[in-house]
């Protein structure tokens, strides 16, 4: 009985619905109506009751910066989307950065200021005791004060160095993934202390090393955008396709998305760039540069024959992997994720840097010049931080827009311990703020005024979109100026930081002017003329020890665990957010849980199946984590996501799975980074649970061939422009007319009404070639559709709401289960979301034309008509159709999925669906309806692209095209027409109105 | 039945039966219920009352609190609609059909059968509105006019369901009553006490009056005629749910006549399980015979071939069609998760019937009793494995592919169908004569008066 | 319009507040007169927190539907004037009868005290239908309000007219010859 009975649903199950008529009264679809209606005061100006204001703004949830367009309505914001204009992200949005919504919303946020009181515990204060105490405490401890902060690239960031140096306190600038490896890296390489900027789109050869750029490395959405643009293929006129290898233990998303994965040693990534770097210098493969000869003497310690053996690969294969990466005139080579995380991720990625050099990449696909706002911050700063606090040196501690306290966990407690005042400015009680002293809650990004410079060149203005829901809350900077004794506001301080350059971008407009410009457009967006690097003094000094794979910590035993960010969570900063809490993990599929990932061969040497835990223990700690079994990693190699685990943070997080930074080490290795892997000891602990899945039943290796298709690269180069290959034979003779009767049939059914004249016919495109399984749209969807999250519980009962459904399959290779022939292992992903069938199967068996056919060619699904019979959802063969189990809008009802203030995000454009109607994707009908009122406004038709439903709009691979089926020059008509089109289960002949174009595999000679 | 020639004192009775006998022992069933009678109404009602407990939690909460999951959209509640409509059937068969053939030995036993029909499908029709998702707008599968032009649409399966299974309960129902009416007053005439003041209502006044008589055998008759289609039209059109769905292993052109025998031999099974003990209690061994027992188990065995045909076949076209998710589905079926399942289907319903052509088992009450409760298990099993497994083994989209758990809600609500059936079974038959009296006597041969004196 | 009124309280300092001109303009004169009311009690609708006489305005004055729910020929909601509004005309407009000087006086309250009125709403759909003003007004013109809201010219206290219902609505769009597809209303 999962649904527990106690006594008290029990007695209100009895009062409710006692007669049966109160229960009645309770149900039904129509949500109760706002009975007040309270008028502005004063109209905003820019805004109209019932139509969207758009602002833009930056998105502060990553390093990354990209640029926000806000969709705010009736004062509210409702949906979060990339801005057009940034060079980062060009109007593309992740998961993550969408999900910032939550963060405004969370029903956990803080709203006043917290000190701890008497009894030890958290108390609300006022904010002029807070100051007043805070003031007292900065006074006494002058000189002996620590400011710890999250990557701070902006305005903000100066004003803590001006205060902390007016103070005499030190700013630690602090995030978990710092790429100091990747900076000293191109120390090591070329003396120069910053992260480039990698040009993928116009690579030809994306050979990465562990960077997981489609994921959390560095700047996803950017590398994510560019990857596609490089590495996708457009039948018949592109031949330039870029060959994508992703060399790494564990083939994360950028490993599934990659022709060929190479699964090196741990650690042996650097041996075997510099063995691709011996080839070709060897062969003269590529015109070396004038100072390349220096590194005859590296390059020929490391010989393919000679770092084979340890790299595990055999020398023929570096050497055509070396011929491929130098012919292909243009290659891009990729240090990150995993590789930099290791004790010699620095020296692998000089290694990277020597193969980028003498392949001719620098300065062509890799340049410095447009650096990555990563200047500052290593880990070993922090824990020289600890050391200090340890030996009672800093009396009082600030921090803002970091959690060290889920991060850090031994050591660092201690030494909190010793200091005496702890200050935290978090919105949310995380681990580090409920252990503080004084919470002071700052703004969340989207209520307040800052900026950030995410890349050289690149100034990114933020702006509130909305008056605070913590109204309360003050932003961090105004405590800080008011702290310093400064006058004026953070807004003010951050004006006075942009006038100069204002002055030199503003082509002599006055700043008054100018301003609102930027921030109608974000920012302020340069270009920055590329730096020339030659090799340093050190480049030939790396790995002078014989090619060994490196030594990791724990002696234990031979299995090597990693530890990497989670794609939704990152650093677990996004735990407290159900809708990423709820999005299946690009790779495993798991959603509100950590995971163990094990080799079928090693589950089968410790016979144990997904979902039994495995007490695994390093030298540093040990977690239980439940086994999930993946192809994907490689046997001598044990996976585990970072990101759940809190202690604290919220309803969502706190007490969920466990918590990686437990085993990894909190001492700084030799490039002053931290190691994200260690050895581990493993045993069964007899526990078993099942992990909440969007994926069904455990499959092997293969299925899903009717649903993706996949091409290899020879063959669609040669489809013609009018070739089919995915066609199914017409339907015979004697049936195609009861067909064509059947589906006019329906087409008249529906035809309600006057409808004379030509009706669209709304269809979509989805290019697998383009599509990398990230899930940006599956949240999109949540945000825009008003979907319930359902919980950990009811995702185990397969009862998630997610419309858009992205699937993954695992083919070749040896896995569970039979391989195909030959073939090496990969995944292939799709998104599989309502295919609006011209002859849907759910149309006809629903009794009361809830599910019908629309003039314009959707499936449309009716809630307030559905009275939940379900047989469309028995009769859909893509399995689309999601049903309400429970009511998950009831205001404090056991399933409520939007605790307030989360309701705020709703959007007033769709219906919240009650217990009882089934529900769908039908691609966005309500923009649909917007656009079409639009038009009919300015006496016009829908224009091509005028129409973007929300999936479309964030995908950062562009892979997902919506528009007219019946206009024949609209794109997605040319599109549906393509070579690699196809259906899904055509043969079933639903016609659907999603035509995918099937994946391309370059596989080489 | 041998010929009496002499008219003795009923207790002193043969073999053979007099017509005063038969409205007496028949008479003999309705007197004051004893203890043992109470226990059985008493769990019946609690068992209604834990499903109505259990309809309210479903109502309040949702229908979440049963075991769906995606893909497994339908399950128990559909399974338990499809089982009871299938028990409705042996019903008319027995009353109507074998009334149209002159079957004699239905007399004794149609009653029974007819009052399980009409329960049955009492039982069966409230399924459907519970297991829909907003149950209080059941009434929108009705046709009715409206101000909003709204209609149901009538090529979904579920329209014509609503119809078919309506239909059922009407005629049956009707057909139900015009047989009780001569009985009713049989006993009338020897009932005292409030009971009499009822069968005086309920027999709207029959006296038996050759005029009555003369109109009621024409009617009874036609009534049959008109009852007969229906049997093999109801559960056409419920399987027919499934058939014209394209989900594999119900898209079935075989479906409507297998399932329509599948109802029998459920049905038949159900008689016997319902007269067996029924026998007992009421002292009706004279009346309903081993003779009756073993024209029910052949009818068993006849339904239960073609349901043993009909799972052979289902195997082979997956095979022979070639159509790659029909294949798998039937894997699924065989060696899926849910093998147990499917097996325990096949060896209730398609191996045990084998048992029945050996006489020996057919004649033997016991026997018969242990096979009919099979039989039933089985029947219900067989609906669940087409209805919940083939939903939840997705073959189209292994993604979704996954296990299915029923809950206390699904178990809860299916007991209280039992309940509900049996309360008013038992109701009936306490206060109703459950065998026909007036036709157990039609077999009887008229009582001559004088032959004694002569003796 | 929970976060509407937070908006409001954070602008209201912001900008500074123009006075429409348009309004005060000298009418010709009325063709209707709106009548003197002694007994509020006996009317139509629910009482609103200030007793606003659409008649006077819309119907005595012809201040056009539009001025003050200016947002319904441009988009989906007809929204409802600010105080502002209000303000504008009536910091000049003092009323002509003690009464109606008595119900301008709680607006230039509103106003001074920065305490939007709470009016009562009387047209109200379901949240599962959605209907753009825009296109009605587009379709049948900007003076067709009445054709859903009644003769509110000619009422002293604004009440429900036209039953909202589906059937009301498929009604009318029958009679023009128009869209009855249920994914037009309901999504």
């Amino acid at each position: 009985m999962s649904e527990g009975m106690n006594r008290r649903r029990f007695l209100t199950v009895l009062g409710a619905t006692g007669g049966g008529a109160a229960a009645l009264g309770a149900c039904g679809v129509d949500p109760e109506r706002s009975q007040k209606l309270i008028p502005y005061l004063v109209q905003p100006e820019d805004q109209v009751p019932g139509t969207a204001t758009w602002y833009a703004t930056t998105c502060r949830e990553c390093p990354a910066g990209c640029g926000l367009h806000a969709k705010v309505r009736e004062g509210r914001v409702i949906k979060l989307e990339g801005n057009p204009e940034s060079p980062i992200n060009g109007g593309r949005l992740c998961a993550r950065g969408q999900a910032a919504l939550e963060g405004v919303y969370n029903p956990d946020r803080l709203g006043d200021p917290l000190a701890r009181g008497v009894q030890g515990k958290l108390e609300r204060i006022s904010w002029d005791d807070a100051l007043a105490q805070l003031h007292a405490k900065l006074a006494a401890a002058r000189g002996r004060i620590a400011f710890v902060t999250g990557n701070e690239t902006g305005s903000f960031g100066d004003l803590v160095d001006e205060w902390t140096k007016a103070v005499g306190a030190t700013h630690v600038t602090y995030e978990p993934f710092a790429f100091e490896a990747l900076r000293e890296g191109n120390r090591l390489a070329f003396g120069i202390d910053a992260v480039p900027w990698y040009d993928l789109a116009s690579a030809r050869y994306i050979l990465s090393f562990g960077a997981d750029f489609l994921d959390t490395w560095l700047s996803p959405v950017a590398y994510q955008n560019a990857f596609a643009r490089a590495h996708g293929f457009t039948s018949g006129r592109d031949v330039t396709m870029a060959k994508s290898v992703f060399v790494g233990p564990r083939m994360f998303l950028t490993g599934m998305n990659a022709d060929e994965w190479v699964a090196a040693t741990p650690g042996t990534e650097g041996l075997l760039a510099l063995a691709l770097a011996a080839v070709i210098v060897e062969e003269r493969l590529a015109p070396l540069p004038a100072d390349a000869g220096r590194l005859h003497e590296l390059l020929a310690r490391h010989a393919p024959a000679a770092v084979a053996g340890a790299v595990g690969i055999d020398a023929p294969a570096i050497e055509r992997l070396a011929r491929e990466f130098a012919g292909a005139q243009g290659g891009v080579a990729l240090a990150g994720g995993m590789a930099t995380h290791y004790p010699n991720g620095a020296e692998i990625a000089a290694a990277v840097n020597i193969l980028n050099y003498v392949a001719g990449a620098v300065g062509k696909t890799v340049r410095f010049g447009p650096n990555q706002g990563l200047a500052r911050g290593t880990f070993r700063e922090l824990t020289d931080l600890v050391t200090a606090m340890e030996a009672g040196k800093i009396a009082v501690l600030l921090v803002h827009g970091a959690n060290p306290g889920h991060s850090l966990t031994g050591a660092f407690w201690q030494a909190w311990g010793k200091v005496a005042y702890k200050v935290s400015f978090s919105s949310d009680l995380d681990e580090t703020a409920s252990a503080a002293d004084l919470v002071l809650p700052d703004l969340h990004p989207l209520e307040q005024w800052s900026d950030s410079r995410p890349r050289a060149g690149v100034w990114a203005l933020q702006q509130p979109v909305m008056q605070p829901v913590a109204a309360n809350a003050r932003p961090a900077g105004d405590v800080l100026l008011t702290l310093a004794g400064k006058s004026g506001t953070f807004k003010d301080y951050l004006q006075t930081k942009w006038r100069p350059l204002a002055e030199r971008h503003a082509h002599g407009k006055s700043f008054e002017e100018f301003w609102p410009e930027l921030l109608q457009h974000g920012g302020l967006y340069v270009d920055v003329p590329r730096q020339w690097v030659r090799l340093g003094p050190q480049a030939t000094e790396l790995m002078r020890e014989a090619p060994a794979p490196p030594r990791f910590a724990g002696e234990a035993s031979d299995l090597v665990l990693i530890a990497f960010p989670s794609a939704a969570l990152y650093d677990g900063r996004g735990a407290n957010k159900p809708w990423l809490q709820e999005l299946p993990d690009p790779v495993s599929k798991i959603a509100w849980h950590a995971w163990v990932e094990l080799h079928p061969e090693t589950a089968a040497k410790w016979s144990v199946t997904d979902g039994d835990f495995l007490l695994l223990q390093s030298p540093f700690g040990a977690v239980r984590a439940p086994v999930w079994i993946t192809p994907a990693i490689r046997p001598d190699v044990l996976g585990v996501p970072i990101g759940q685990g809190h202690r604290a943070y919220g309803r969502y997080a706190r007490d969920r799975s466990f918590n990686a930074f437990d085993l990894l080490p909190e001492a700084p290795n030799a490039y002053g980074g931290r190691t994200f892997a260690v050895r581990v000891a493993a045993r069964t602990t007899g526990e078993h649970r099942f992990l909440a899945s969007s994926e069904g039943d455990p499959r092997g290796v293969g299925a899903g061939e009717d649903i993706i298709k996949v091409l290899p690269r020879a063959t669609a180069d040669a489809l013609a422009p009018t070739a089919h290959p995915f066609a199914e034979p017409a339907p015979p003779a004697y049936a195609a007319g009861a067909l064509a009767g059947w589906a006019e049939e329906q087409r008249a059914g529906a035809a309600l009404g006057n409808y004379a004249g030509k009706q669209p016919r709304w269809a979509m495109a989805i290019d697998l070639a383009r599509c990398t399984g990230c899930s940006a749209c599956v949240t999109a969807c949540y945000a825009e559709n008003n979907l319930p999250t359902v919980g950990e519980e009811l995702v185990l009962r397969r009862r998630q709401m997610s419309w858009m459904r992205i699937e993954r399959y695992w083919r070749g290779g040896e896995g569970r289960g039979a391989g195909e022939g030959g073939e090496p292992l990969h995944g292939v992903v799709t998104p599989m979301l309502c295919q609006q069938c011209e002859a849907a199967p759910c149309e006809p068996v629903c009794p009361v034309f809830a599910a019908y056919h629309t003039p314009d060619g959707l499936n449309g699904q009716v809630y307030n008509r559905c009275v939940g019979t379900r047989y469309c959802a028995n009769n859909c063969p893509y399995k689309v159709r999601y049903f309400n189990w429970y009511n998950f809008a009831e205001a404090g009802g056991e399933w409520e999925a939007w605790p307030s203030p989360l309701d705020w995000q709703l959007n007033p454009d769709v219906t919240v669906r009650e217990k009882g109607v089934m529900e769908k994707c039908t691609f966005c009908v309500q923009r649909i309806r917007g656009a079409q009122n639009r038009a009919r406004l300015e006496d016009r038709t829908v224009l091509d692209g005028e129409i973007v439903p929300a999936c479309a709009q964030s995908c950062p691979s562009e892979a997902i095209v919506f528009g007219d089926l019946h206009d024949k020059t609209s794109r997605v008509a040319q599109l549906a027409a393509d070579p690699r089109g196809y259906h899904v289960f055509e043969s079933l002949n639903t016609k659907p109105g999603i035509t995918y174009l099937a994946r391309v595999v370059d596989r080489g000679a | 039945m041998t010929d009496t020639t002499t008219a003795r004192p009923p207790e002193r009775a043969t073999g053979a039966m007099s017509y005063d006998y038969v409205t007496r022992t028949v008479a003999g069933t309705l007197g004051n219920p004893g203890r043992g009678y109470y226990t059985l109404l008493g769990t019946a009602v609690t068992l209604l009352g834990i499903g109505i407990l259990c309809l309210l939690f479903l109502l309040r909460y949702g229908l979440g609190l049963a075991g769906y999951s995606m893909p497994t959209y339908w399950a128990v509640y559909i399974t338990c609609f499809v089982f009871w409509v299938g028990i409705a059937h042996s019903g008319t068969l027995i009353s109507a059909i074998l009334f149209l053939f002159r079957s004699g030995w239905r007399t004794a036993v149609y009653r029974v059968a007819e009052v399980m029909t009409v329960f049955a499908v009492m039982t069966a029709g409230l399924f459907p509105l519970i297991h829909i998702g907003r149950q209080w707008f059941f009434y929108w599968l009705v046709p009715y006019p409206n101000e909003r032009g709204l209609w149901p649409n009538f090529k979904s399966p579920l329209v014509w369901d609503e119809f078919a299974v309506g239909t059922y309960f009407t005629v049956s129902t009707v057909f139900l009553i015009m047989g009780l009416i001569p009985d009713i007053a049989a006993v009338r005439d020897v009932a005292t006490g409030w009971r009499r003041k009822l069968y005086a209502v309920t027999a709207l006044g029959w006296r038996g009056t050759n005029e009555q008589w003369r109109h009621y055998r024409p009617a009874y008759l036609y009534l049959a005629a008109l009852a007969t289609p229906l049997v093999l039209s109801v559960h056409s059109v419920v399987s027919w749910d499934f058939a014209m769905a394209q989900v594999p292993a119900w898209h079935e052109t075989i479906f409507a006549p297998y399932f329509v025998a599948g109802a029998i031999y459920s049905g038949c099974a159900m008689v016997i399980t319902l007269l067996v003990p029924l026998r007992k209690f009421f002292q009706l061994e004279r009346i309903v015979t081993i003779r009756h027992f073993e024209n029910l188990a052949k009818l068993c065995l006849l339904t239960g071939m073609i349901v043993c045909y009909a799972y052979c076949v289902e195997y082979f076209v997956a095979w022979y069609g070639g159509a790659t998710p029909e294949r798998e589905a039937f894997v699924y079926r065989a060696v899926g998760r849910f093998w147990w399942a499917g097996w325990t289907m096949n060896v209730c319903n398609a191996f045990l019937p084998w048992l029945l052509w050996f006489k020996k088992v057919r004649t033997n009450i016991s026997a018969l009793f242990v096979i009919s409760i099979f039989v039933n298990v089985g029947m219900w099993m067989e609906r669940f494995v087409i209805i919940a497994i083939h939903l939840a083994g997705e073959p189209f989209e292994p993604f979704v592919r996954a296990g299915y758990n029923a809950t206390w809600a699904d178990w809860g609500i299916m007991a209280g169908s039992f309940g509900w059936f049996f309360m008013w079974f038992l109701l009936f038959v306490k206060n109703f004569p459950a065998v026909s009296v007036a036709e157990v006597k039609e077999e009887l041969a008229a009582p001559r008066r004088g032959a004694a004196r002569h003796a | 319009m929970r976060s509407g009124s937070r908006v409001a309280a954070g602008i209201a300092l912001a900008m500074a507040t123009s006075v429409p001109a348009a309004a005060q303009s000298g009418q010709p004169a009325p063709a209707f007169t709106a009548p003197v009311i002694s007994d509020t009690g006996s009317l139509h609708g629910p009482r609103q927190p200030i007793f606003f006489r659409h008649d006077v305005h819309a119907g005595q004055n012809r201040v056009p539907c539009l001025y003050c729910h200016y947002s319904a020929a441009i988009s989906s909601e007809p929204g409802i004037p600010s105080v502002q509004t209000c303000a504008g005309c009536h910091m000049m407009v003092g009323g002509s009868t003690p009464t109606y000087q008595a119900e301008i006086k709680k607006v230039r309250d509103a106003w001074n005290h920065k305490a939007p009125p709470q009016w009562v709403r009387i047209h109200a759909l379901p949240g599962f239908v959605h209907f753009p003003h825009l296109r009605h007004i587009k379709a049948l013109g900007s003076e067709s309000c009445t054709t859903c809201h009644g003769d509110v010219g000619h009422m002293v206290q604004v009440y429900q007219v036209a039953p909202l219902t589906m059937g009301w609505c498929i009604s009318c769009h029958l009679q023009k010859q128009v869209t009855r597809d249920c994914l037009v209303c309901h999504y």
